[in-house]
């Protein structure tokens, strides 16, 4: 492990554990651990027999976390295998009880020429909900991983719009144990200089997505190669009377895209790519991952969000 | 004239401070400080003064200006319209600043030699995930440091930083802690590096305001005087903090940042 001794002792509560192995020539699940809250199923058939995958299913009692519970979920990749992680429906934090903040928690090791698919529905944040997630990965530059981490802006159904009080989501990747390849984080809240849902407009939905690894070197030119396709329709070109649109739009003219994308690549020798989506509607961001992960099906047996 | 204009002029008679306001407003907020300054300002602290100055000064050829901070993206998609519009987006751009690169300012100019500095580029090199900043921050930060290295050749860490790092490629010489390390040699405290900072990126989107015809010159500084207590308010609330708190508080500032590289026609590098 990181072998940064101290705090990891303290901390080391993990609710949660999940190895997988190689075992006669196939990806195989040779420990599985779980406590309340967290619960970890494995189906033994998800995709077709020919591939070699394994899913591994994290389900909370109640259907959501409660507030001030911690889930510590650790999993590690034996080199040369594949996995994939999901849930069966999006995480919901409830209302937040005292100001406690519930946390969940991922370290992840992928191994040599391993796949690793963190492939989640979103997380949905009850209003006064506070909710921290940290993610870490250790890879080797041969690693392959796939990480959507998603958010959307309540129960807009009965009216919450990104009423949550906190959110942070982190998500670390380090190369060969200590190499800062990717550090991401991001905080919303609500004690900002402008509120959550003033800074969201009329998103609904922030999401991310890592692609990571040279097996899938497809699947990153692809997404990047229809994102710039895709956005590139939402651009207007200046007209020569620049300066005078600012008023003469403000009133009508055609509106902002439902969907705004971008992509980076990220990593020495752009080995990983990232993508970062807002949407006004959570189910053009499932289109969006069906779409784009697709590619992944050889891999992991199914279609992602399929 | 934009509107923004044109209502400022009108509300803000007062505006133009007399000096005697400005003097007030200083005594005010310095008063400890300068008293404490007094007894011991010497010959050598007048001319820092002139070093300091001239890193803040718009003139510093550190292409500053070929950057928008996204505005341009922000114009053409249509998430800045109108001078409201405008106003919010440099707020969000100068809030984005603060949570994510503040703390890389307060580090490099705490600590101003070359290992801490060395340890934060390639902190935030993981860290500015979104390419088109990436590469912005890069190439600000590396102009920065040439030129400081021409200009305070009475520091001659920063030419031998400069020269050990450029060839070997292991730095990407980001522009917030080169500044944060800049202001730390040049004798700045580590809450005016973070506060100088953030006013460097406030004239830097302002101006890229102007040249993108959304607002006229004298708009432009009323904007930027009216945008100046809410910049303190967050360079507060982000001030001092370790880098691992760094974090993106809008994200979809930064989403529409990262389609840049998208537009067809474009006056900004970023």
């Amino acid at each position: 492990m990181s072998g940064k001794g101290g705090e990891r002792g303290e901390r080391k509560m993990e609710t949660g554990i999940a190895a997988v192995e190689k075992v006669g020539g196939r990806s195989t699940v040779t420990r599985c651990f779980s406590k309340y809250p967290l619960k970890l199923i494995v189906p033994n058939k998800v995709g077709s027999s020919k591939t070699d995958a394994v899913w591994i299913y994290t389900l909370s009692y109640g259907g959501g976390i409660v507030s001030g519970d911690r889930i510590s979920l650790s999993i590690g990749v034996g080199d040369g295998c594949t996995a994939a992680v999901t849930t069966q429906a999006s995480t919901k934090v409830y209302k937040s009880v005292d100001s406690k903040c519930s946390e969940q928690v991922l370290e992840a090791r992928i191994g040599r020429n391993a796949l690793l698919a963190v492939i989640p529905d979103p997380v949905t944040c009850f209003s006064t909900a506070r909710y921290s997630q940290k993610q870490v990965f250790r890879v080797f530059s041969d690693s392959n991983l796939v990480i959507v981490d998603w958010i959307t802006s309540g129960r807009h159904e009965s009216g919450e719009k990104w009423e949550f009080e906190l959110y942070r989501s982190t998500n670390q990747i380090f190369l060969e144990e200590d190499q800062p390849l990717f550090l991401d984080s991001v905080l919303l809240e609500q004690a900002s200089t402008c509120s959550i849902a003033e800074r969201m407009q009329e998103y609904h939905v922030i999401a991310m997505v890592i692609i990571l690894g040279p097996m899938l070197k497809h699947v990153q030119n692809q997404v990047q190669d229809e994102v710039k396709k895709m956005m590139s329709r939402h651009f207007r070109v200046p007209t020569p009377t620049a300066g005078h649109y600012m008023r003469s739009e403000s009133q009508s003219g055609p509106t902002r895209p439902a969907l705004v994308a971008s992509c980076s690549a990220f990593g020495p020798q752009a080995i990983g790519v990232v993508v970062r989506i807002a949407a006004v509607t959570t189910e053009s961001v499932y289109m969006f991952l069906r779409h784009h992960l697709a590619t992944l099906e050889p891999f992991l047996g199914v279609i992602p969000y399929g | 004239m934009s509107e923004l204009f044109t209502k400022n002029c009108e509300s803000d008679q007062a505006v133009p401070f007399t000096s005697e306001q400005t003097q007030n407003c200083l005594m005010d907020c310095d008063m400890e400080e300068m008293s404490a300054d007094n007894v011991k300002t010497s010959p050598a602290d007048h001319l820092q003064q002139w070093s300091q100055w001239q890193l803040l000064d718009s003139i510093l050829p550190t292409g500053g200006f070929a950057h928008s901070s996204g505005l341009e993206a922000a114009v053409q998609a249509r998430f800045v319209v109108g001078p409201e519009d405008l106003k919010f987006y440099i707020i969000q751009v100068l809030e984005n600043t603060g949570s994510l690169l503040l703390p890389y300012v307060y580090c490099a100019s705490k600590f101003p030699d070359v290992e801490s500095w060395f340890k934060l580029d390639r902190l935030l090199e993981a860290t500015l995930t979104n390419e088109v900043s990436r590469k912005a921050s890069a190439s600000q930060g590396s102009a920065l440091l040439r030129v400081a290295a021409s200009i305070y050749v009475e520091i001659p860490s920063l030419k031998q930083m400069r020269d050990t790092y450029l060839g070997s490629g292991a730095a990407s010489f980001h522009h917030a802690p080169i500044f944060g390390l800049i202001c730390g040699l040049l004798g700045f405290d580590s809450s005016t590096s973070q506060r100088a900072y953030m006013f460097i990126t406030m004239r830097d989107v302002v101006s890229a305001a102007t040249r993108l015809n959304l607002i006229g010159p004298l708009g432009a500084s009323v904007l930027q005087h009216q945008i100046a207590h809410v910049a303190e308010q967050m360079t507060k609330k982000w001030m001092d903090r370790p880098v691992e708190e760094a974090s993106q508080t809008s994200p979809l500032v930064d989403i529409v940042q990262g389609c840049h590289g998208y537009l067809f026609s474009r006056l900004f590098c970023s």
